[in-house]
């Protein structure tokens, strides 16, 4: 069996291959095995995933496994529950099972924040123009995802709404384009830039409060071999009502900034330490401060045309 | 699937090449996966350059060289916290396959550091330590396990490094006080040995092997089969020709056999070792029914699981006791 889009297989076939852990994800730099018996979580899959590569059968070497399981047979019949088992003993905490997909979206941010070491991970948003990526460093409700989704439709590619993943080889950025997720406001403000048929149901009462998915896109699937070097760093502070401003800081505050972010720099050690001063070289950080999306936007487009300074 | 299990087995330790077919090797690398020995095996095979494969042991290696540097790193800091005392620890299991060089530790993934004090040390050797920094580990830090700890097992509570978060588990005996298995660990003290040029000690090879099989058979340590085999297999083929003919001799004598029965079994069953029968004769048919479902991953391995489960707890300590530890312990979570 080849590797061929999901939307170009018949449904059953991938429902059917879901369940039998017959179904290989291939995306980015990662091949993950898919074990699903969860009927929302299968359709979650079909839909979000539509454009996405993957190989029907048992022949594709993969990075990871990813099963979306009940914790226990109690919970597969009575208030029915949910975790993402990424493979080694991870306490999840489990979830209702109307919010599956959930349980699979950070199961697979487990796989790459605990299991991957052959790149430095950094918890952040990545897009690029060409191959000149922008980092947009996580900061809690600082709106990485909704930057990240409105510079989706502003021309540029995702590489990732989660993590910045570097290679440790040549310190360009790999992409890893999932489904991004939005939180709570975001998820209007991007249904408006995004289309809302390109945003999937809204999740309730998560713990994180309301959840949706904006779709992988096709383009950023079919761009996610070409590599992409840093150019800026944003760390990016949505404050309601405030006035744009923004700050030039230091690299090496960013680079410590991004290393506290990292959930394997300490493991990789020097070699990832190395990476990160050769992507660092020649890029400018910045914080910014802003109160709407379009003040964000506005921000960036100035940052890319300013001359290096 | 005993089939199975042997070939990934001999796969997994470079004595088979890696199978051509593409659906085969997917399978042995899931299981390898699975069974937390991606290290080894990377450690073993040629992987051509630029293949997924090369990744995926690229991984494995980046993830077990940090685990050989954190243990050779902790071990050098309790060497230095018990500095100038005299006490010489005896490492044990995985930093002490480290610091001797074993295969047995080549690519292993650990998460903790074992070592065996003498009982008469344990005070003097928490205190130290806990001035170097280690301190009572969060999830056992309340009364009831400290005391439980500390009355009933075969080591104090676990200790975690405030700044580094490595765990130290300090041993004073190698199973819990209460267990049905009581192996002589004073007499495996005596036969300890220095390693060279350091205040640090390590059981001899005969009995590292004895207490890898007591860990995996008397413990409990069965929840990835593999990485235990693995593990027996490196230790028992680092046995010299006299070592490995007087092994169930010294296992009678440190009240071991049953365990090394298991281990010797093991070895002759899924890695095809010629092991002449020293008087070891077969375990258990529970036993072996046990070890089959868990390691060909059988049509009863949920079942086996549970059963071994319990066993572990069975083996552990005398019912009543359980009973009035499990008591405790759904109390307290409820």
């Amino acid at each position: 069996m080849t590797v061929v889009i999901m939307k170009d297989l018949p449904e059953a076939s991938v429902f059917n291959a879901l369940s039998e852990k017959r179904l290989a994800l291939k995306l980015g730099p990662f091949a993950t095995r898919l074990n699903i018996g969860d009927e929302l979580t299968q359709r979650f899959i079909l839909d979000m995933y539509q454009e996405a590569q993957v190989e029907i059968g048992n022949e594709l070497l993969c990075d990871f496994s990813m099963t979306v399981r009940p914790p226990n047979l109690y919970r597969r019949f009575f208030r029915k529950q949910i975790v993402p088992d990424p493979g080694f003993n991870f306490p999840a905490v489990p979830l209702p099972s109307a919010l599956s997909p959930l349980a699979l979206e950070m199961g697979l941010n487990l796989n790459v924040a605990l299991q991957c070491f052959r790149f430095a991970i950094f918890h952040a948003g990545v897009v690029a123009k060409g191959s000149e990526a922008l980092i947009i460093s996580a900061k809690s409700g600082g709106g990485k995802s909704t930057l990240t989704a409105a510079l989706m439709e502003d021309g540029f590619r995702l590489l990732s709404d989660e993590f910045a993943i570097l290679d440790i080889q040549d310190a360009t950025l790999k992409a890893y384009p999932r489904p991004v997720s939005l939180k709570n406001q975001a998820i209007d403000v991007v249904k408006a830039f995004a289309g809302s048929e390109n945003v999937s149901a809204t999740f309730t009462d998560t713990p994180k409060g309301n959840i949706a998915y904006r779709r992988i896109r096709a383009s950023d699937v079919a761009a996610a071999g070409q590599p992409a070097s840093a150019s800026i760093i944003l760390f990016p502070e949505f404050v309601e009502g405030a006035a744009p401003q923004i700050t030039q800081i230091d690299l090496a505050d960013a680079a410590m900034q991004l290393i506290a972010s990292s959930p394997n720099y300490q493991v990789i050690g020097e070699p990832a330490f190395t990476a990160l001063m050769v992507m660092l070289d020649g890029v400018q950080a910045f914080e910014i401060k802003y109160g709407n999306t379009e003040d964000s936007l506005e921000i960036v487009h100035d940052l890319l045309h300013r001359e290096p300074s | 699937m005993k089939q199975e299990i042997q070939e990934f087995l001999a796969f997994a330790v470079g004595d088979l090449p890696l199978p051509a077919n593409t659906e085969t090797l997917s399978g042995f690398i899931a299981w390898a996966q699975r069974e937390h020995i991606m290290g080894q095996v990377a450690a073993v095979i040629d992987a051509e350059p630029g293949s997924k494969l090369s990744d995926i042991c690229e991984n494995a290696k980046l993830r077990s060289s940090y685990d050989r540097r954190m243990l050779t790193y902790e071990t050098d800091r309790i060497k230095r916290a018990l500095l100038g005392t005299g006490v010489e620890p005896i490492l044990l299991k995985g930093s002490a396959y480290v610091a001797e060089h074993l295969f047995a530790g080549v690519g292993r993934r650990v998460s903790d550091i074992d070592i065996l004090v003498e009982e008469s040390d344990l005070e003097q050797v928490e205190a130290l330590l806990k001035e170097a920094g280690w301190q009572p580990e969060a999830t056992t830090e309340n009364e009831y396990d400290q005391r439980y700890y500390r009355r009933w097992m075969h080591e104090l509570p676990p200790l975690r490094h405030a700044v580094r978060r490595t765990i130290i588990d300090i041993h004073h005996r190698l199973l819990p006080r209460t267990s049905r298995l009581n192996p002589d660990h004073l007499e495996m003290i005596k036969e300890a040995r220095a390693i060279e040029g350091e205040a640090l000690r390590v059981l001899s090879p005969t009995d590292r092997f004895i207490h890898s099989a007591i860990h995996v058979f008397g413990d409990g340590a069965m929840e990835t089969p593999a990485r235990s085999f693995l593990e027996l297999y490196y230790l028992y083929k680092d046995l010299s020709k006299a070592e490995g003919q007087a092994l169930y001799a010294r296992a009678i004598e440190v009240r071991s056999d049953g365990p090394v029965a298991a281990a010797l079994w093991v070895l002759r069953q899924y890695f095809g070792l010629d092991i002449a029968d020293e008087g070891q004769g077969l375990p258990s048919l529970r036993l072996r029914f046990l070890i089959r479902q868990l390691a060909e991953n059988r049509r009863y391995r949920r079942l086996a699981e549970i059963l071994l489960y319990i066993r572990s707890h069975y083996m552990r300590m005398p019912v009543r006791q359980l009973a009035r530890h499990l008591w405790h312990k759904a109390i307290r979570r409820a």
